[in-house]
């Protein structure tokens, strides 16, 4: 082997991760973004620090003095948030986040318990993987998100062919339906989807992501919109439950991505 | 047919290892020749989303334009060789005879007639959808929606009795548990579901796959581990992604390397397949040719390795790309120009003799650009298959030291300050080791304490292997 003793790697390439690294601790901003109420900050704190287990005793504890509601809207979300926040930093990635993402579950179960009706999510979104697709890591990323911000999930799986998709979004009326493909052939079944759901007088966003799926192609039938990374199922069902439809959101996309709306 | 497991290097030292040269060198299709002196490029493509609408167009997009532009091109700038490969899309496997068939025989008849006008020596890899569902059944019988496990069996039966001269596949198994240790960082999670449950799925499909290639004269190329190494890896990415630290990505590929070894311990005899970037290490212990992709593979995706993966490759491949106009041509003539400008490069400096050199030139750009650059650098791809060796009988403990190993290597140089880590890569790294560390090295053992810990993942279900 030649002798790579005389090699600058500053010269070769520069390791921008390494050099733009937050010095800050994850405890450090949570400090400066938890609730000032103890117990509340308990909730929080167990979603920050993934404390799956434990955040159930701490949910417990609050439902003692407060109601279900404002311990999910003041401690769990209020968690997810700081989590959220670090993500954004890059100093958590993306197990912290399905890991948070867990404890919000069994919190939000736990507060559940205590209420007369069912919780009130912000939304429904109907999620599927295209027909002849088996990849399904984006969805379940996506999903998981959507979930830990509120949002309820009807989750089609993988391989779901068009008529199926159709129907489900027909029974259900959620405020977004997604679409995920790996494959050039597999996401062709998009176009149909959005085609069958104007037939019958539905229209909704229609976001799609994956591999080879681009902006150009989902903007190219009715209904499309693209989502890049899962982390942006959130943004955009919050503007579809705001009553954007998908040209609106479509002429706004480059902004909400850029977070400036 | 009886595994025959790897429990020696074929190589004897890493320096042995170059591109364009394999202990075993191989012949199939139209005079073609791998691994014996120089590289091959090979071309792989995807066709537009509406070409599968039905037989007829999806076969004219294959053949009349994708095999005919690919051809044209390879006469116009003078390669030597070209391999195809043709990774096949969900309507090929699903209803083979209908879509899959007159694809095949309609590809190898183009690359002959190019050879037979030109000499120029051609051949096609045909790689098998794999769209087994884990929540419907991975075995023969299990899957009474949609009979995918059959289904793939019969698509690798036509494709061998109409003309492919090279089978491979892309397989699934264990994907279901490989995605949850991504998603939740647990290596352990990642450790079962590739070195173990990915294995047995091999164990089944691959002595399926060389009876078929044995039974029809076709070459039994290998696998890759595509679904598991090569999603840690994407969501790993570059210097701004944040979504799974380097390390992990390159603790996976290690372990995933043990899995793709059973596709050559079944009887294929490479080459293995591009995206399978553990294929230095499979060379290193099989001495089988094995194909690669880097820097010209980036209209398929980025990484951070283009240059190091070319150091012992004997197909030099784009990965894949949709078909499509360029201001050069169409995206298959532009890629080819791209791998073919690049085989020819290491094909001269094996003729000037410099072909070690090169080899040391692309792997020292990006040794330590990623800690899964440094892992399959030829030196280590080398020392991790002597510890897989090593414990070359145990299934499952060859996968768990392959990965501590792996970590072990990248610990020991960040150590030196040769191997820059972040800090999350760092933690990662520590994490890793200590989860492996503590894994026991009794297979049984292991398995009955992923099966209770790891049950409700979802999909799992461990009678989709045998268990």
């Amino acid at each position: 082997m030649l002798d790579l003793k005389g090699i600058d790697y500053e010269n070769v390439f520069v390791r921008y991760d390494i050099r733009m690294e937050s010095k800050e601790k994850p405890e450090t901003i949570a400090a400066k973004m938890l609730p000032k109420d103890a117990v509340l900050k308990k909730v929080a704190e167990d979603i920050v620090y993934m404390k799956h287990k434990d955040v159930v005793e701490s949910v417990k504890v609050a439902l003692k003095t407060m109601g279900p509601v404002d311990v999910i809207d003041k401690g769990l979300v209020k968690g997810m948030d700081i989590v959220g926040e670090l993500y954004g930093r890059g100093i958590y990635y993306l197990p912290h986040i399905m890991l948070a993402a867990k404890a919000m579950e069994n919190g939000v179960k736990e507060c559940e318990k205590k209420m007369t009706t069912a919780h009130v999510t912000k939304g429904t979104a109907v999620m599927h993987v295209a027909e002849g697709d088996p990849h399904d890591i984006g969805k379940n990323i996506a999903a998981t998100l959507l979930k830990s911000n509120g949002y309820s999930v009807v989750d089609m799986g993988r391989d779901v062919p068009v008529a199926d998709v159709v129907a489900k979004v027909a029974e259900v009326k959620p405020c977004i339906v997604t679409g995920t493909a790996l494959m050039t052939t597999t996401m062709s079944a998009f176009p149909k989807i959005a085609e069958r759901l104007l037939e019958q007088g539905i229209e909704l966003p229609f976001v799609c992501a994956g591999g080879a799926v681009n902006r150009v192609f989902v903007e190219s039938y009715p209904l499309g919109v693209y989502a890049d990374k899962a982390m942006q199922g959130a943004k955009l069902a919050e503007k579809a439950v705001d009553g954007w439809d998908y040209k609106k959101i479509r002429a706004h996309w480059d902004a909400l991505m850029a977070g400036k709306e | 047919m009886a595994i025959k497991r790897f429990t020696k290097m074929e190589y004897k030292n890493a320096d042995e290892m170059v591109f364009g040269d394999a202990k075993y060198p191989i012949s199939y299709g139209f005079g073609q020749k791998i691994g014996a002196g120089h590289v091959v490029p090979e071309i792989n493509f995807a066709p537009r989303p509406e070409a599968a609408k039905n037989p007829e167009t999806l076969t004219r997009e294959y053949v009349d334009y994708i095999t005919k532009d690919i051809m044209e091109r390879a006469v116009t700038i003078g390669l030597p060789a070209v391999q195809l490969e043709n990774e096949h899309v969900w309507q090929m496997v699903n209803e083979p005879k209908k879509f899959e068939k007159p694809v095949i025989i309609g590809q190898t008849a183009m690359i002959e007639k190019y050879h037979d006008e030109y000499g120029i020596a051609t051949s096609i890899r045909h790689t098998i959808a794999d769209p087994r569902l884990c929540e419907f059944g991975m075995r023969e019988g299990q899957d009474k929606t949609h009979n995918y496990p059959e289904k793939v069996i019969e698509a690798a039966e036509i494709a061998a009795e109409n003309g492919a001269s090279l089978l491979s596949i892309e397989s699934m198994g264990g994907k279901e548990m490989s995605d949850y240790g991504i998603m939740n960082g647990d290596i352990r999670a990642w450790l079962f579901g590739i070195g173990y449950l990915g294995a047995l799925d091999m164990e089944w499909l691959w002595p399926q796959l060389v009876d078929i290639c044995k039974k029809n004269k076709v070459v039994a190329g290998g696998d890759t581990n595509c679904a598991g190494a090569n999603t840690s890896m994407f969501m790993a990415g570059g210097y701004l992604d944040k979504d799974v630290a380097r390390t992990f990505a390159a603790v996976t590929r290690c372990i995933a390397s043990t899995r793709t070894l059973i596709a050559l311990e079944c009887g294929a005899t490479g080459p293995d397949k591009d995206c399978g970037y553990e294929g230095p290490i499979l060379k290193a212990i099989s001495g089988r040719p094995s194909a690669q992709e880097g820097k010209n593979c980036t209209c398929a995706h980025n990484d951070l390795m283009g240059n190091l993966t070319a150091q012992v490759c004997d197909l030099w491949s784009n990965e894949s790309v949709e078909y499509h106009p360029e201001f050069g041509g169409s995206s298959v003539q532009c890629w080819l120009g791209s791998i073919g400008a690049e085989a020819m490069l290491m094909n001269a400096a094996k003729q000037m003799k410099q072909d070690k050199v090169l080899r040391d030139l692309y792997m020292a750009t990006d040794r330590y650009r990623s800690p899964e650059a440094f892992c399959i650098a030829y030196d280590n791809a080398y020392t991790i298959g002597e510890t897989i060796v090593e414990y070359g009988k145990d299934r499952y403990l060859r996968a768990k030291m392959a990965g501590l190993k792996a970590a072990e290597l990248i610990q020991a140089s960040a150590e030196k300050g040769a191997m820059k880590l972040s800090k999350q890569e760092k933690d990662t790294l520590n994490v890793i080791i200590r989860d492996l560390t503590a894994c026991p090295d009794d297979e049984d053992k292991f398995v009955a304490l992923c099966l209770k810990e790891y049950k409700n993942v979802p999909g799992f279900n461990p009678k989709n292997y045998g268990l």
